[in-house]
This record gives structure tokens, C-alpha cells and sequence, in this order.
């Protein structure tokens, strides 16, 4: 980026960003500095690309004029912990409103792709058009400034995401890639396609540990452009530790943003698994598709039960002294660590575990792998299988697909082979279209199209608005289990001001976990962009260009076909409540309808003119 | 007066997991997560009788409290 002010909220076009636009269909290539349009363009991430996306109209997400926008954040990068974020736009496979129109989304990871691609020198990368046959992007550092090359990739294809990595850094040096699996190659079939980005640990190792890009089929528009991956490649830059940023460092690391998210040997809470002991005690751990049953039969994945058989180990992101994830390992006679098996976050974990009958944590890790490797959302895929094995248990006269029921590992394991080799549409395309086919909508478990997390929805009335999925782009997942609230107005409040501000992350290339409960608009914040960039700005100006940023992601729904009446959560939470959870009842008809009320009236004035 | 204390996740750590607990009328639970040494930065949620309380909330006898750490996910 060229910095020709210090001042990005009153100046923002003296701020450029380098774009290298290509035409997939010819090959033609153009690079070009792009004037900053607002503070939300200088920030990057989503708060850019869906100013480009809303200047289009695009009715069908597999056409050549859905672009594919790769781009970083202000802070990719940088010196400052988690700064490792990468970013993929367009129109949605798998999101999509009623009227048959792709939503809007974006999806991000870590790994060291985007520090890489950052360093190349370029900020976006936009992709028109598909390319007639496969083909990965080469993205150099050179003394004139990035370049880019498209070359051959049909000795990549049908290659998993992990495979494709370790094809690619035999002839890459000193770079990382980004690639999706054969789930984005059979993209047809397949709407959940994941992106993976490789991580420092994954290349050292040659073990499968690559973090995602999942959410909203990303790695599927990808493989529909026929890319199979991107090579990152460039010098490390990393700026000397200034003291300002040494200090946000520790507050990162010792700070309540990420105490919980640290490992126990180091006095911490153990990673997200943590939420399993937590959230069983209101019994709001999902159960055989997110029907929670009041007894016991979460604890069995309990770490202190797993620890007894499989071998645990916390670690971290490149640079990151956070250590957000535990790899498990199968267990060796003598207790060493065996044969590395998947990374347990919470989501993964419960829904290929709990949430579809699997009570092992091996089975489970093993079937993580297995959706890792096709390069599908973990998310959307655990969903989907979950959605299928409640139809079969509740039809045992007439299943559906391989008859799979709760707990049947062997047949989910072949759903997702299937899925993930494109030989299975009814799960590749998402609970969403499968629930319709079999005109049986109400416990499908997905918000406008795109599958929710492992927090019940009788826990969080905020996924009803969140604009990229689940938990990612609305923090009210804890609003009730951690702060108690079961008040309309700490509802409206929550929703309304400030628990959207989670979305910040996905504009200015850190982590969550930097800072979850408080968002991007935070002194730490402007004492990184000062100390990094010599940039002058104030949390108000960041939270306000975060608000924009998100209204305009419900803006593009809107304009994307969804009704009012798709704002909704499924509809089993209200039709037939589950008992069994321990916590105030929010999810009512009555306690929904006045705060969609109550939300709409503060959002929808704001909604006004923002793509004038 | 007795308490019945439950401890959540890695606050069973070299403690326990649920007992009975004798206190003197009037603590609070703040007293209680003092006395059991509780690292304050996971302090999280706390439950007297299954309802969300606060650290200031006083304890009566025979109350069931239950305390967590943070939740987040991921």
C-alpha cells in the first residue's frame, strides 16, 4: 500500500492499495494503485471487497462475472500478534435467499499465506471470468513490484488439500499456498468448498495441519474459476518490535482476550474445547443435530476423559503466542505421541462428534481429517450430515442417501467421501436445499442459507442477523450462557451496537481472538496502526467505518432477495422447544418477534443510502 | 452454613469438582472464589440454584453454586 497521508478517516485517497486484476479467460493481467474510498477500503478485508461485490449484479454464484476477490487486512503482515489473515469474496454457492439469488460473503484464515502474499507487495487480487483448464497463480516478489503468473495444474488435480501443498512446496521456495481439495474441484456437486492455507508447522512437519478459509464455499467458486491454488512467494518482513508493539503483544497474550484460549500447562483455559464443560452445564451442547438430550453423554468428550487415551498438544499460529488449538494424536503404548490425527477447535470437534452420535474423540479426529482433506467447511458439512441423520432417524421406513443414523461412524465417513468427492449433492449443496427436497425445513439448521455453529440457536437470537454465518460475524453467541442476559433490551443492545463489532477482524487482518470481547475499535489498535504505519486514527473512526462496513453486509442481503420472514432461526427451536437446555427461554415467538421489531428499527434507517 | 460448590472445567484443577462446603453467614462469592484461589482472568460465569449471579451475590444456606470460566469459541 502507498501511504501518502497519516490521517486514512479524512484522507482516505491518499491511500492506495495494489490490485492486480486477471482475466481468467484470456490471461490477460493489469495492476493498478487504487485510491482508498473510505476508511473501510484502507482497513481492507470484507469492508473492502463488498463495496466491489455490491457494484455488481449477480443472480447465479457459478457465472463468470461473480469475481473472486482475494485481499488482506491493514495489519496481514505486520508485526503485531495473529496479523496472519487472508480474505476470500464473492457470491455465495451456498448462501443464498429464497429467490434463488447468491448471497454476498467472505471467508478468512490464518496460516502464512497472507503475511506472504502481502509481502509480494500486492494488497487484492481479483479473479474475472474461469479459466478453460485447471490452472494455480504464482504470486513473486520482484524488484519491479509483485508479478503474477498462471500456470498448469493438472498434475494437482484430485489431489487432497494437504497433498497439493506439499506437491507445491517441492518447487516453491520460501513461499505458501493456498488450495482447495477435491470438494472445490467438483464444485458443481459441491457448495461448501473451504480454501486451505498453509500453515509454518504443516511444511516443517508435512503433517495435515493447514487452517481454513471455510464458510460460504469460497474454495467451491474457486474451483469453479478453475484454480486449484495460489503460491504466495517472497521474502520474510517483518518490521523490528517497536515497544508499543511489544506491549499490545503481551496485552495479547496476557490479556483476558486470549487467557482462556491459552493452553493449561501455560495456566490457561485449554483452547475453544474449553466451551464443552461450560456449555454442558446448561446442557447447550449440541446433541444429534442440536437437540441437546439433559444427561451426561457430552462429558465423554470432555478433555480430561479424551487426554486418557489420545495424545494432546497445544500450539500456535507462526508467531502467535496465543496457542489457540490442541492437535490430537493417537497415543503410543509408551505415552509418546503417535500418529497425528486433526486439530480440535470446538467447532469441528462437536459437530463430528456429538452433534451427529460419535462419542469417541479418534472417530471424531479422524473424520475432521477426512473433511479437512476434501477441503470442506467443517461447519457446513457437519451440519448437513447432521440434518440427514435426523431425517433417517425420525423416517426409518424410508432413509435417505446410505441409511447413516447417529453414531454410525462407517457410514458417515462414506458421506463424507462421497460429498467430498462430488458424488453426493444432496450433502455437497447444504442443509438448506436438502431440507426443501424432502419438504422438511424445520430442522434444518442453518440461518439464510449458510449452516450454523456449535452453539445452539435457543442461545443466540443474533445469528438471525449475522451477516457472514454463525458466530464469526455476530459475537452474541455468549450474550445469554456467559453474561445472563435474557432481556430484550441487552438483546437489542447486543445485536445493535456492540456485539457486530466482531466483523472488525475480518476487515483489518488479525485474529479474534486478539481481542474478542472489544473488537478493532480499541487503543490497542490505534497504537499498532501509529507504531506500524504511522497512521493517526481514533477508535471512534474505527468503529464507525466497522458499523458501515457490517450494515452494508445486511444492505447487500436485502438486495440479494432475502424477505424479512428468511431472518429467522429453524424453526424447531420455536415450534417444539427443547426442555432439556438450562437457560431462560429467548427464542420464543413473542420474545423474536419484538426484537426483530425493535432490531429492524434501529438497522433499517442506516440501511438507507448506503450504496448511493 | 453449608454450600454446595460445583467447579467447572480447569478450576477442578488440583481442587475439586462438587462438594459440600462449610462458610460463614453472609460470604459472598467473591469470598468463595478468594478462598479457592480461583485465577481471575478465566473467571467467567457463576450459577446460584441454575440462575446467572454476580461475584457480589451473598450465599444463604443450602444454595448450589456453580462456577465456570469463560466461554469462547472457535
Amino acid at each position: 500500500m502507498k501511504f501518502q497521508t497519516t490521517d486514512p478517516a479524512a484522507n482516505p485517497t491518499a491511500i492506495l492499495y495494489k490490485r492486480c486484476t486477471i482475466d481468467l479467460r484470456s490471461g490477460d493481467m493489469s495492476f493498478a494503485d487504487i485510491p482508498c474510498r473510505n476508511l473501510e477500503d484502507v482497513l481492507g478485508g470484507f469492508g473492502r471487497s463488498f463495496q466491489d461485490l455490491a457494484e455488481r449484479e449477480i443472480e447465479n454464484a457459478y457465472c463468470e462475472e461473480n469475481p473472486l476477490i482475494v485481499n488482506t487486512g491493514l495489519l496481514t503482515g505486520s508485526s503485531v500478534m495473529t496479523g496472519m489473515r487472508t480474505y476470500f469474496s464473492g457470491y455465495s454457492p451456498i448462501k443464498g435467499s429464497k429467490a434463488g439469488l447468491p448471497a454476498a460473503m467472505w471467508s478468512t484464515g490464518s496460516g502464512r499465506f497472507g503475511a506472504k502474499f502481502k509481502w509480494t507487495g500486492l494488497d487484492e487480487l481479483i479473479f474475472e471470468n474461469r479459466s478453460e483448464k485447471p490452472v494455480y497463480v504464482v504470486i513473486t516478489e520482484t524488484d519491479a513490484g509483485p508479478q503474477v503468473a498462471l500456470k498448469p495444474a493438472e498434475h494437482l488435480f484430485g489431489l487432497s488439500t494437504h497433498d497439493k501443498i506439499m506437491a507445491l512446496q517441492k518447487g516453491y521456495a520460501d513461499a505458501h499456498f493456498a488450495v482447495i481439495g477435491q470438494a472445490g474441484e467438483n464444485w458443481q456437486n459441491n457448495y461448501m468448498g473451504a480454501v486451505a492455507l498453509s500453515t509454518e508447522n504443516q511444511l516443517k512437519e508435512h503433517e495435515d495441519k493447514s487452517r481454513f478459509a471455510g464458510r460460504g464455499g469460497m474454495g467451491s467458486l474457486m474451483g469453479y474459476k478453475n484454480i486449484l491454488a495460489l503460491v504466495a512467494q517472497s521474502s520474510d518482513k517483518f518490521k523490528p518490535l517497536s515497544e508499543a508493539i511489544k506491549q499490545v503483544n503481551l496485552n495479547v497474550i496476557k490479556g483476558g482476550g486470549s487467557a482462556r484460549i491459552q493452553p493449561l500447562s501455560r495456566g490457561g483455559g485449554g483452547g475453544t474445547w474449553a466451551a464443552y464443560d461450560v456449555l454442558q452445564e446448561f446442557h447447550a451442547v449440541p446433541v444429534n443435530n442440536f437437540r441437546p438430550q439433559g444427561n451426561d453423554i457430552p462429558e465423554q468428550l470432555f478433555r480430561e476423559n479424551v487426554e486418557k487415551e489420545y495424545n494432546i498438544k497445544s500450539q500456535a499460529c507462526y508467531r502467535c503466542g496465543i496457542t489457540c488449538h490442541n492437535n490430537i494424536s493417537e497415543k503410543n503404548a509408551d505415552g509418546s505421541k503417535g500418529e497425528f490425527l486433526a486439530k480440535f477447535d470446538y467447532e469441528p470437534l462437536n459437530l463430528f462428534s456429538t452433534n451427529i452420535g460419535i462419542h469417541d474423540a479418534g472417530q471424531a479426529a479422524r473424520l475432521i481429517q477426512l473433511g479437512d482433506n476434501y477441503g470442506m467447511d467443517a461447519i457446513s458439512l457437519g451440519v448437513t450430515i447432521s440434518y440427514a441423520l435426523s431425517y433417517n432417524e425420525r423416517h426409518p421406513e424410508k432413509t435417505i442417501l446410505n441409511g447413516a443414523t447417529f453414531g454410525d461412524y462407517e457410514k458417515i465417513r462414506e458421506l463424507i467421501i462421497q460429498a467430498g468427492e462430488g458424488t453426493l449433492p444432496e450433502i455437497g449443496q447444504g442443509s438448506m436445499r436438502l431440507s426443501q427436497r424432502l419438504n422438511e425445513t424445520s430442522y434444518a439448521y442453518h440461518v439464510k442459507g449458510l449452516e450454523i455453529a456449535a452453539y445452539q440457536p435457543e442461545t443466540n437470537p443474533g445469528y438471525i442477523w449475522a451477516i457472514a454465518g454463525g458466530h464469526m460475524s455476530m459475537g452474541t453467541y455468549g450474550l445469554l450462557t456467559r453474561e445472563g442476559k435474557s432481556d430484550l433490551e441487552s438483546w437489542v443492545r447486543g445485536i445493535t451496537e456492540d456485539k457486530l463489532h466482531i466483523v472488525g477482524f475480518d476487515m483489518i487482518g488479525l485474529c479474534k481472538f486478539f481481542d474478542i470481547t472489544k473488537g478493532i475499535g480499541t487503543q490497542m489498535v490505534v497504537d499498532c496502526l501509529k507504531s506500524e504505519l504511522d497512521l493517526d486514527v481514533s477508535t471512534d473512526d474505527i468503529r464507525a467505518a466497522v458499523r458501515r462496513a457490517f450494515l452494508r453486509g445486511l444492505a447487500l442481503e436485502l438486495r440479494q432477495g432475502y424477505t424479512k420472514a428468511e431472518f429467522c432461526l429453524p424453526a424447531e427451536v420455536s415450534e417444539n422447544p427443547n426442555q432439556n437446555i438450562k437457560l431462560p427461554n429467548i427464542t420464543s415467538r413473542e420474545f423474536i418477534e419484538k426484537l426483530e421489531k425493535r432490531v429492524w428499527e434501529i438497522f433499517e434507517p442506516e440501511l438507507e443510502g448506503l450504496f448511493d | 452454613m453449608v454450600v454446595n460448590v460445583k467447579l467447572v472445567g480447569l478450576f477442578q484443577t488440583g481442587r475439586f469438582k462438587q462438594k459440600d462446603r462449610e462458610y460463614p453467614a453472609g460470604i459472598k462469592v467473591q469470598d468463595v472464589i478468594n478462598e479457592l484461589k480461583l485465577p481471575q482472568q478465566h473467571f467467567g460465569i457463576v450459577l446460584v440454584n441454575g440462575v446467572h449471579a454476580d461475584i457480589d451475590t451473598v450465599l444463604t444456606e443450602g444454595d448450589h453454586l456453580v462456577i465456570m470460566p469463560i466461554v469462547d469459541g472457535g
